[in-house]
């Protein structure tokens, strides 16, 4: 689903000057060009998830780049690690 | 729900401070989107956030403390966390697979495995598509034929062979969802259903009919024209038929396996008619052998 800044703004419930920053710090990634930016429900998900990281459980913005690309890293192998259980379950069928 | 102080892990009196710092540490460890492989850690965080909703604002917790609101219901209710969409299938901006690309190069074993699969699903073979079609009991004998409809609104000729029985399933080859690359389509598997039918019924290779004659037929014998699966056919009621008579018309049932056809036969059944007949009445009040023989005989003293 494709979301509008305004509308990510108050789904997400961020103000546009918090959300401009995290844009910058790259801790947020939206499609489309920089005049007309679109959000879908993963960039909602994150948002909130990065508000957790800081208020709940009080990381400050250095902490925050860190967990995000480590976070990023681990979600990515974990994708592979499912891509990988399915082609052993294909090429195992194949056989 | 537990008393939110021992989810939290500390004492009733504890400051404001420290209840922050408790929830604080539990929460580092069971963020669902920290822990995305252990759904334990999600209903944990889920309770420990409920508990810390409840004590960790100085307003709400003195509410707590008179007994003002209790902790039921007080429980987070599920929200779509982070992990929900990061490990789903499409690709989004924030996939990251540098973490694992020394794996990836081409001689790993990973490698290897992964373009295999792709290969593999790159030359999958279509689905089958599957139908049920009812088909009436002539049809399953003599064999027909009915035009499909199939879901992309294409149609399809299915052969009916004669001699179908209930349930049998046609298999038409590659007329199912296409594959990819060399893949070839998937097949049409077509269930029929045979209808049952107000006269004939069928017994292994062989079909029943009963059949209603007249007295006059019955006693004098006739010839008559009898349906059968492949159309209408002459048969002689030899004179003397009675009810329950069973004649054989040889070679007129369902065709066989080895070759060859079974029979039908033809049960007849003698009917008078409908309305009183008085001339038949005092035909037989005249008549003096219907007196005198008893069928119950054997039946009834």
């Amino acid at each position: 689903m494709k979301i509008s800044k305004d509308e990510f703004l108050s789904l997400a419930g961020l103000q546009h000057e918090t959300l401009d920053a995290w844009i910058e710090e790259e801790w947020l990634r939206p499609r489309g060009s920089s005049v007309e930016q679109s959000f879908s429900d993963i960039d909602i998900a994150r948002a909130r998830f990065i508000r957790d990281l800081q208020v709940d459980l009080g990381v400050n913005d250095e902490g925050v780049g860190v967990i995000l690309n480590l976070v990023d890293q681990l979600y990515g192998m974990r994708k592979t690690l499912m891509e990988l259980r399915q082609a052993i379950r294909i090429t195992s069928e194949q056989d | 729900m537990k008393d939110p102080y021992e989810i939290l892990g500390v004492a009733p009196t504890a400051s404001t401070d420290d209840i922050q710092k408790a929830y604080r540490k539990l929460a580092k460890k069971l963020h669902p989107d920290l822990n995305p492989g252990n759904p334990e850690a999600e209903e944990k965080f889920k309770e420990v956030a409920g508990a810390y909703d409840l004590v960790g604002d100085a307003e709400k917790r003195g509410r707590f403390d008179s007994g003002e609101i209790d902790a039921a219901g007080s429980e987070r209710p599920r929200q779509n966390y982070y992990r929900d969409y990061a490990t789903s299938e499409q690709d989004h901006p924030y996939t990251d697979d540098s973490g694992f690309a020394d794996f990836m190069d081409s001689e790993d074993a990973f490698a290897e495995l992964l373009r295999r699969s792709a290969q593999a699903q790159a030359n999958r073979r279509g689905h089958d598509l599957e139908f049920r079609l009812p088909i009436e009991f002539i049809e399953s004998i003599a064999g027909a034929s009915r035009r499909l409809t199939l879901p992309d609104g294409s149609t399809l000729d299915v052969i009916i062979p004669p001699g179908i029985i209930g349930g049998q399933v046609l298999r038409l080859r590659g007329k199912g969802a296409p594959g990819s690359g060399k893949g070839g389509a998937g097949d049409v598997l077509v269930e029929l259903e045979i209808k049952p039918d107000r006269f004939f019924t069928r017994e292994g290779d062989d079909i029943y009919l009963e059949l209603p004659v007249t007295l006059t037929e019955a006693v004098l014998g006739a010839r008559i024209k009898v349906l059968t699966p492949t159309g209408a056919v002459t048969m002689t009621v030899p004179k003397g038929s009675n009810t329950g008579t069973t004649l054989r018309l040889r070679g007129k049932g369902a065709p066989k396996h080895a070759g060859g056809y079974g029979d039908q036969f033809v049960k007849l059944k003698v009917i008078l008619p409908k309305d009183p007949n008085p001339e038949l009445e005092a035909f037989v009040s005249a008549w003096e052998g219907g007196k005198t023989y008893n069928p119950r005989e054997e039946v009834a003293p």
